[in-house]
Formats: structure tokens, C-alpha cells, sequence
């Protein structure tokens, strides 16, 4: 358990500094890929911003206890075994979770998929750091 | 500055000395009248119109040669429904900022202007004061405005005043934990094109 929050830990402070450092970026070079959030389905009063923050952590959290769980069945190097552990989570829960937000929400095909890259990039950054420090 | 001290001291004397002015007009408002109101985020700007004005009201001009001030009076309700962003997220959004369910109507109350105008071709810059109540709330402003009239006799009465969303105690949208901003400032631009009754 210790294992699974220390890791955790580590996961989520660095996708804090790299998800959010890549979405401020993101914004400020790519902003014309943001103008769909000027709409009410996102939070616009800065209640939700700690629970956005926490994002990084919370994921981090749950992944750490998922790679502790079935880490024996990803093999090869960490590199391998830090990628395939990011395509997993993305095909088991990003894919249905994207497709059912697509079908349901006023949201365009873009930012849909923005997000499952998004989540992509964070499952595989955390499946290589659970790789390297708990192996 | 100077229009809204003297109509603040002497607002309600004058309403009572109505008999002593010398002039009146009355002015009609069409409803090919419009009204914009333009912003910015830190990604994008945003300009929502209401392309027409689907009332029928009147504005009242009268001078009074007492405190040498023109009075106008009328007003012109504005529903936030009309509102028309060409985009739909954004649209959405504006009508939720500005609290469209519990104050659906924007009026604008006209109150004074800073001189009679000659009403020629040529637009003659005046200014005005006006009451504007948004979401509930009602400040007043001085508006420039430019006056002119043209062939058809028809006048047209072009005001703009820059904003602030704070000034109504609304909360200019923020997303995605603050990385997206709207700008507290606005500019507000309206277009009355009225004929005199």
C-alpha cells in the first residue's frame, strides 16, 4: 500500500508539472483549439479548480494501484512496459468514456479527441515512471 | 463628470419643472435598431449583437432653458435571448454570464444629453447619461455618443461606452482551472435609428 502511494505520489507531481505545463502551453501557442471550452457545459465560476488540479493526482493514484495490481502481465523493457500500460488504460477506459462523452455532449470530434491523446500521454508517462520505481 | 453631478443634485426638481422647457421632441424607435456588446478572452475575442430592436418605444428629448441641460427620457429593454455571438458555445455562455434566467431583460434608461443636437448629415458627437441595469444591477454612465440625420429624416443616435462585467457584480467565465480568462472589460455599441413623432 505504502508502495502504491509513494509511487503514486511521484506519478502525480509529474503530470501536474507536465499536463499542465503542456496545456498552458497549449493554450498559448494553439489557442484557436480552446475557443470550444467558451461554452456553459465547462465550469466558468473557478469553484471546480481545485478538483481540476487535483486531476493529476487523482489519476496518478488510481493508476499506480492498477500497474501494482497487474505490473507481472506488462513485459519487456520499462519503456515497453510503461507504453503498452498507457495503451491499455486508453483502450479499457478512455476509448468507451470518450465515445459515450462524444454520443451524449454538445462537444466537438476534435476536443474529444483531444482528450484521449491527453489521457494517452498521461497513462504512458505514468506506466514508465511505475516502471522505472516499481518495478 | 459635470452632466452627472447637476443631474444627481437637481434630478428630481427637474422632473417637477417639466412645464418650463421649452422644447420637445419625441423620438420613435425602429426596430431596425441594433445593439453589440464585444469582448475578449486570453484565446479569443467575441463580439454578440441583437440585431434588431423588436419593441416599439419612444425616446423623449426635452430642453429646458432653467439649467440649460437636454433631457431624455425613455428606455429600451434588451432581451439577453436575442443575443447573438455567432457561435453557440459562446453565445450560451454570455446569456449564462450575464444571468439570463433570473434577469432575462437589459434596459438601457436615457437620461440626459450633453446638448441639443442640429440633427445634420454630418454625425455630431454629443455625449448622454444612461441608466444601465444588468442582472439587477443599475449603474449609471456617460455614453459618447454621435447624432446625425439623414435623407430619409430618419435620425440615427450611435452611443459606445466601454464596460465592465464587475460593474454589474458579474464574474467575467473563466476554464479550465483559470487558463481560459474572459476580460473583465466590454464594449457596449448601440445603434438607434429612430423618426421624429
Amino acid at each position: 500500500m505504502k508502495k502504491i502511494l509513494i509511487t503514486g505520489l511521484i506519478a502525480g507531481c509529474i503530470l501536474f508539472v507536465l499536463s499542465y505545463g503542456g496545456l498552458f502551453l497549449g493554450v498559448r501557442f494553439f489557442p484557436g483549439l480552446f475557443v470550444a471550452y467558451d461554452n456553459p457545459l465547462f465550469n466558468s465560476d473557478g469553484s471546480r479548480d481545485v478538483l481540476f488540479y487535483m486531476h493529476a493526482f487523482i489519476i496518478s493514484f488510481a493508476l499506480s494501484w492498477f500497474w501494482d495490481r497487474f505490473k507481472s502481465l506488462f513485459k519487456g523493457t520499462f519503456m515497453m512496459r510503461g507504453l503498452e500500460f498507457g495503451f491499455v488504460y486508453a483502450v479499457i477506459a478512455l476509448l468507451p468514456v470518450m465515445w459515450i462523452s462524444f454520443s451524449s455532449l454538445d462537444i466537438t470530434f476534435v476536443m474529444v479527441s483531444s482528450w484521449f491523446l491527453y489521457g494517452l500521454v498521461q497513462a504512458i508517462i505514468a506506466g514508465l515512471v511505475f516502471a522505472k520505481i516499481n518495478p | 463628470m459635470i452632466n452627472l453631478l447637476i443631474l444627481s443634485i437637481t434630478g428630481f426638481s427637474m422632473k417637477n419643472k417639466v412645464n418650463n422647457r421649452d422644447e420637445t421632441i419625441k423620438w420613435v424607435i425602429s426596430q431596425n435598431s441594433s445593439l453589440s456588446v464585444s469582448g475578449s478572452t486570453n484565446i479569443n475575442t467575441f463580439s454578440c449583437v441583437i440585431p434588431s430592436y423588436d419593441r416599439v418605444d419612444t425616446l423623449t428629448v426635452s430642453k429646458n432653458n432653467n439649467y440649460g441641460l437636454v433631457m431624455l427620457s425613455g428606455k429600451i429593454d434588451l432581451s439577453i435571448n436575442s443575443f447573438d455571438c455567432h457561435n453557440s458555445g459562446i453565445t450560451k455562455q454570455l446569456q449564462k454570464t450575464l444571468n439570463e434566467k433570473q434577469f432575462p431583460i437589459l434596459h438601457i434608461r436615457f437620461l440626459s444629453l450633453s446638448s441639443l443636437p442640429a440633427m445634420t448629415r454630418k454625425p455630431e458627437p454629443v455625449t448622454g447619461l444612461v441608466d444601465i441595469e444588468i442582472a439587477g444591477v443599475d449603474k449609471r454612465f456617460e455614453i459618447n455618443y454621435r447624432i446625425s440625420r439623414d435623407e430619409e429624416n430618419v435620425i440615427h443616435l450611435l452611443g459606445s461606452r466601454d464596460l465592465n462585467f464587475s460593474d454589474f457584480k458579474l464574474i467575467p467565465p473563466r476554464k479550465l482551472g483559470g487558463m481560459i480568462q474572459t476580460k473583465d472589460q466590454l464594449t457596449v455599441e448601440f445603434h438607434l435609428k429612430m423618426e421624429t413623432i
